[in-house]
């Protein structure tokens, strides 16, 4: 009984495992998941806000939950340009986001994904699998097997499992994905970024005064500018229960250009006097950093199944990084519930070729998640443009010096100290074609 | 040769903490097998491996703690026994080292192993507690285990060096992370784990009043150890930090 | 008026400073709370040592004499403890936390349905009992404990209390002391790396730690030579006790030995809280490494970021030519 084989093998309890896991247990799936960290989250470095409903769908009314995994809900969105003084903010509050389906919630990976993992194995022990479907830590797979170039199992040591399938959900690293032969060896280095992230602890009274919390609501705020250092990528600031998530993600080429350290950057935008009040007072109790990837089209997998195997989540470059925010958790969420589901459906056709995983595709492509991906490429091009992280926000905050600045002179017309404010930081024509470009990309 | 193992659940000392009104606070929620008892396990199972035999854990914990039973099934323990707590209790190792003494009262077996102290509240008590309760004679900080025909030869590391003791069967043994590197479960493994046998007990299955166990020391409250500054770093020539700081530490701290 | 009991431990043929640092605070607790220092010497030849003892001003001192002493063995050591506990009826009974120690407070506790403590960093007497601090969480948090009852046993980290001397008029009771090999079950059946003449490293006012960075033998070679001109004893992270290369007696840390030297260097020593865990109470600590972010620069007073193979053999040099 033991050594039949599973009906799906998921390598990588990340947020893209984790969805499928719970879909194929709730399916009713004899199924294993496999994740090399000690537990799963252990390995897992986001930022993060979760974006969209999903969660819901995993685990119904996970809001009602006492100590459930996520930290705050967001009904106050920020995006701020900064210069090496000041910023300058688009602020949105509503308090249209304070009732739950919440649109977004803010999560701290090593204790949501623990969390989500011990909802799935509740769901394995509801099912028909209790003894035969696994959650496995601290278990490294080393290979896919292959027959006839169709995926029927796993290696991990001297180890092998098989099963009908294998959804692999192994995140940006994607040595796993190659080794099947879905993605090129080689991905440019200017399509990967690092993110690098600091938890920073405050009173918890302290930190909702500060941000004006209220019960569980938090707040999530995008930089754009000098949080790099000239760098390409974009800061956050996320705010959890009684913490804040600090960091930014940072274009690894040009920072090995411009001759940056993750950490040097870190510290100089923690060094921004306005992001120096912001933290005032709080301590730094967790440091972590992790690559991240571009999202730029071009650079995912060539295919996103094959015969007996599908690519879930950010191993399949299934994220956007288009410097209002990163998303890649939501859009591994949905993968992995679209990939299980086509699983359970291979299952019912005992049929797990191309054949029916192709229609994981067309899941995919009739989702939001490519839909976004394919509108917003303009965007993550654009992140590669020196004029949007530096000329743009220095302009930005410095037409805001003039205008808010009361001295005693004539003042001028905010035209007039718009056109002041180009003419120092970018060119009209410069700036006409940033302004062409973002309007058709957003 | 029958080995029982007496393993302990203990918050991860590697996550991060902070403390609330006094209470310890680890908000990951982390827990895993005390790394000593880990050891334990290990050994009793290449002893097992050599010379056959057994190998049981015993437990002491809330129900959360059966994660860390599986955890030793994994590793390849044959069975399990969980005394269940509730989790509330503020337990200290007497009350612990009763609990076990009292279940292991009409149990036979060859040793008992345990960990020489939980990693989380380094006491060190329990083992030499339940020895004394059990009138057995028992070896603590052992580095390595060798078993004989009716005794269990100890190496302990003691103050004038290691002393190697000749127990004789039934004993008790307490483990130091030194004497090995824990295996990592395979998959098989864990696999297997689930279907291995795990016997539930309650307190009152053992006939113990839980108000008789009244702990005689209290945890009051926690506070962060003052932290050290770091203090000042050098980079540069070698020679010219050693020097640098050669002569600091005399000049300035007096300590050469 | 309770009798505060303190046990003197002996190895190696000299008194462990530990115990006099807990006689020291024990007879100060006892001044302050009219309460009477005692204090207990069990060994092959106790009755040497009783004069050192006396300067520390308790006023009774017990020596339970035995060749069976000779070596730790925890049966007789216990057997003794608990015949001075009947005749000493000790409220508070300290030791310092060696591993003999170790290998006897729990049973002795056990046996004598005493509360015990075991390892705290300071503690004081209450109405009921006593409060003390303990390290936890691998020496990152300091617990508040209390200990009640009317019989309590404590045994305490090295290096927590300066020594102290008093009053030397003690008397002097020896306990008759008998055991059967009968009633020893266990054998000690050989003691390898009997530590002779080296240097005690929880007594040692300098030393020098080798970690992983210094695993071969031109560090070992190195590392020795500075013990050698400093007089420092040697310390190991258990990355090098793990593999053989050092004795398991020179571990530093939450499983090895907790050491307060006034000079700690650590060389090749990435600076995990379990090896934090035993020297933090160190005066002065530095830190050789080559890596730059080392959480032990976090803690290290002087910090030298380097190769230890080129900044060991200058160090050397420069610390031979002040010491003349
Ligand atoms: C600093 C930072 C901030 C971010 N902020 C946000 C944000 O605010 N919002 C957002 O939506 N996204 C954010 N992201 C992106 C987001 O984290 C990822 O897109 C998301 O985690 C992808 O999920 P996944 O399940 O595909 O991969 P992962 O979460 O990376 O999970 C992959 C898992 O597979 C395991 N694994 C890998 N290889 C193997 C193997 N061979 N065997 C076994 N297990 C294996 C790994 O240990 C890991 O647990 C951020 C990323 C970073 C780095
Ligand atoms: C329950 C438990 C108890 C433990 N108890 C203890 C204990 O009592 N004591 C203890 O020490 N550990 C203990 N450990 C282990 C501890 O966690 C660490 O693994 C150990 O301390 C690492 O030793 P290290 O610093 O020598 O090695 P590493 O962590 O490998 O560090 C080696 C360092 O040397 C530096 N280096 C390398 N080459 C050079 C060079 N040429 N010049 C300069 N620097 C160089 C490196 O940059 C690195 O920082 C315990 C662990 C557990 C789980
Ligand atoms: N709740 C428990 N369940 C099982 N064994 C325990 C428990 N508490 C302590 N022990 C054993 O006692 C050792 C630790 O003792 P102590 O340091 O006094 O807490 C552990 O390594 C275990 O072997």
């Amino acid at each position: 009984m033991m050594d039949e084989k599973f009906d799906c093998i998921i390598v990588g309890a990340g947020i893209a495992g984790l969805a499928a896991a719970m879909t194929l247990a709730r399916n009713n799936m004899k199924f294993l998941l496999i994740e090399k960290g000690e537990f799963a989250g252990s390995k897992n470095v986001s930022g993060g806000v979760l974006w969209g409903h999903d969660l819901a769908k995993l685990v119904p009314e996970y809001w009602k939950e006492e100590d459930g995994g996520w930290e705050r809900f967001i009904n106050h969105r920020r995006l701020t340009f900064m210069d090496d003084q000041s910023t300058f903010s688009v602020d949105f509050k509503s308090s249209h986001f304070n009732e739950p389906p919440y649109s977004g919630v803010v999560v701290l990976r090593s204790k949501f994904d623990r969390w989500l993992a011990g909802k799935v194995q509740e769901e394995i022990d509801k099912s028909d699998y209790a003894m035969e479907s696994f959650i496995a830590t601290n278990i490294k797979v080393d290979e896919i097997l292959m027959e006839d170039d169709k995926a029927v199992g796993i290696r991990t040591g001297e180890e092998e499992f098989h099963a009908h399938s294998v959804i692999i959900s192994e995140g940006v690293n994607n040595l796993l994905t190659r080794q099947v032969g879905l993605q090129d060896d080689y991905v440019p280095a200017d399509h990967m970024l690092t993110g690098i992230k600091e938890v920073i602890r405050f009173d918890q009274k302290v930190l909702e005064d500060r941000f004006q919390l209220n019960g569980l609501s938090g707040m999530s705020n995008e930089f754009v500018g000098y949080a790099t250092d000239g760098v390409e990528g974009g800061g956050f600031l996320y705010t959890n229960r009684d913490t804040i998530s600090l960091g930014l993600v940072a274009g690894i080429k040009d920072m090995r250009e411009k001759q940056k350290s993750p950490h040097d950057i870190l510290n100089t935008f923690k060094s921004h006097p306005v992001i120096q009040d912001t933290i005032k007072g709080g301590e730094v109790v967790e440091y972590s950093a992790h690559v991240v990837s571009s999202g730029d089209k071009r650079v995912m997998p060539k295919e996103l199944y094959k015969d007996g195997v599908l690519i879930c989540g950010e191993a399949a470059n299934l994220l956007m990084n288009a410097g209002k925010a990163i998303q890649g958790m939501d859009y591994a969420m949905r993968s992995g519930i679209l990939g299980a589901e086509t699983i359970v459906k291979a299952k019912e056709r005992d049929d797990y070729t191309s054949n029916t995983l192709k229609e994981y595709k067309q899941a995919l492509a009739k989702s939001y998640v490519m839909k976004d991906i394919n509108n917003f490429q303009d965007a993550v091009h654009m992140l590669h443009n020196p004029k949007m992280f530096k000329d743009v926000p220095n302009l930005i905050c410095d037409f805001g010096r003039k205008f808010f600045t009361i001295d005693n002179e004539p003042t001028k017309k905010s035209r007039e100290m718009m056109a002041e404010s180009i003419k120092e930081h970018s060119s009209y024509w410069d700036l006409i074609k940033i302004g062409l470009k973002g309007a058709k990309s957003l | 040769m029958k080995f029982y193992v007496c393993i302990k659940q203990v918050p991860d000392v590697d996550a991060p903490i902070q403390i609330k009104d006094g209470k310890l606070i680890q908000d990951t929620d982390r827990m895993v097998l005390n790394a000593y008892d880990a050891s334990a396990v290990e050994e009793a199972l290449v002893l097992k491996e050599e010379h056959g035999g057994e190998v049981e854990v015993v437990l002491v914990g809330p129900d959360k703690a059966k994660e860390t039973i599986r955890k030793a099934l994994a590793m390849g323990a044959d069975k399990a026994t969980h005394i269940a707590t509730s989790g509330d209790e503020d337990y200290d190792s007497a009350t612990y080292a009763n609990i076990l003494a009292t279940f292991f009262s009409d149990k036979e077996y060859d040793v008992i192993s345990c960990g020489k102290q939980s990693q989380d509240t380094d006491a060190g008590l329990a083992g030499s507690m339940l020895g004394e309760h059990l009138d057995l004679p028992y070896a603590t900080n052992a580095v390595g285990l060798e078993a004989e025909e009716g005794t269990l030869v100890v190496k302990r590391q003691g103050d004038a060096g290691q002393e190697i003791i000749g127990l004789p069967t039934p004993c008790l043994v307490t483990c130091s992370n030194d004497m090995n590197e824990p295996r990592i479960p395979s998959l098989k493994g864990i696999m297997q784990s689930k279907r291995k046998p795990v016997e539930d007990v309650a307190l009152s299955d053992l006939d113990i009043d839980e108000s008789s166990l009244q702990p005689k020391t209290k945890v009051t409250g926690h506070m962060e150890k003052p932290e050290r500054e770091p203090g000042q770093k050098f980079e540069g020539e070698p020679e010219e930090l050693a020097q640098k700081v050669a002569t600091l530490l005399d000049e300035e701290e007096n300590v050469i | 008026m309770s009798t505060l009991l303190t046990h003197i431990a002996i190895s190696d043929g000299k008194i462990k400073r530990s115990s006099l640092e807990v006689l020291s605070h024990m007879r100060q607790l006892a001044e302050a709370n009219r309460h009477t220092a005692e204090a207990v010497i069990i060994d092959a030849e106790a009755s040497n040592y009783v004069d050192e003892v006396k300067k520390y001003g308790p006023s009774t001192i017990y020596t339970v004499e035995d060749p069976i002493f000779e070596n730790h063995m925890n049966t007789p050591l216990l057997k003794a403890l608990t015949k001075v506990m009947d005749e000493a009826e000790p409220y508070i009974f300290g030791f310092g936390s060696t591993e003999s120690t170790k290998d006897i407070l729990g049973a002795l506790a056990a046996n004598q349905d005493a509360a015990v403590l075991s390892d705290v960093s300071e503690f004081e007497l209450t109405d009921e009992g006593i409060e003390a601090k303990r390290p936890v969480m691998a020496a990152k948090i300091l617990s508040d404990n209390v200990a009640e009852g009317d019989r309590i046993l404590v045994s305490v980290r090295s290096g927590s209390y300066d020594l102290d001397e008093g009053d030397a008029d003690a008397d002097v009771v020896d306990i008759d002391f008998s055991i059967d090999d009968s009633e020893i079950q266990a054998t000690l059946r050989e003691i390898i790396g009997a530590s002779g003449d080296k240097i005690d490293l929880a007594e040692a006012e300098t030393i020098v730690a080798a970690g992983r960075g210094a695993k071969d033998e031109e560090g070992q070679d190195l590392i020795n030579e500075l013990a050698s001109v400093l007089n420092a004893g040697i310390g190991a992270s258990r990355a090098l006790t793990e593999a053989g290369i050092m004795d398991p007696s020179l571990q530093i840390g939450q499983t090895g030995k907790v050491v307060s030297p006034q000079l700690y260097i650590a060389v090749g020593i990435s600076g995990a809280i379990q090896h934090v865990a035993g020297m933090t109470n160190s005066k002065v600590i530095v830190a050789i490494n080559k890596d730059p972010d080392a959480p032990i620069f976090d803690i290290a007073d002087y910090g030298i970021v380097g190769d230890l193979y080129k900044v060991l053999p200058p160090f050397i040099e420069e610390l031979k030519k002040i010491k003349g």
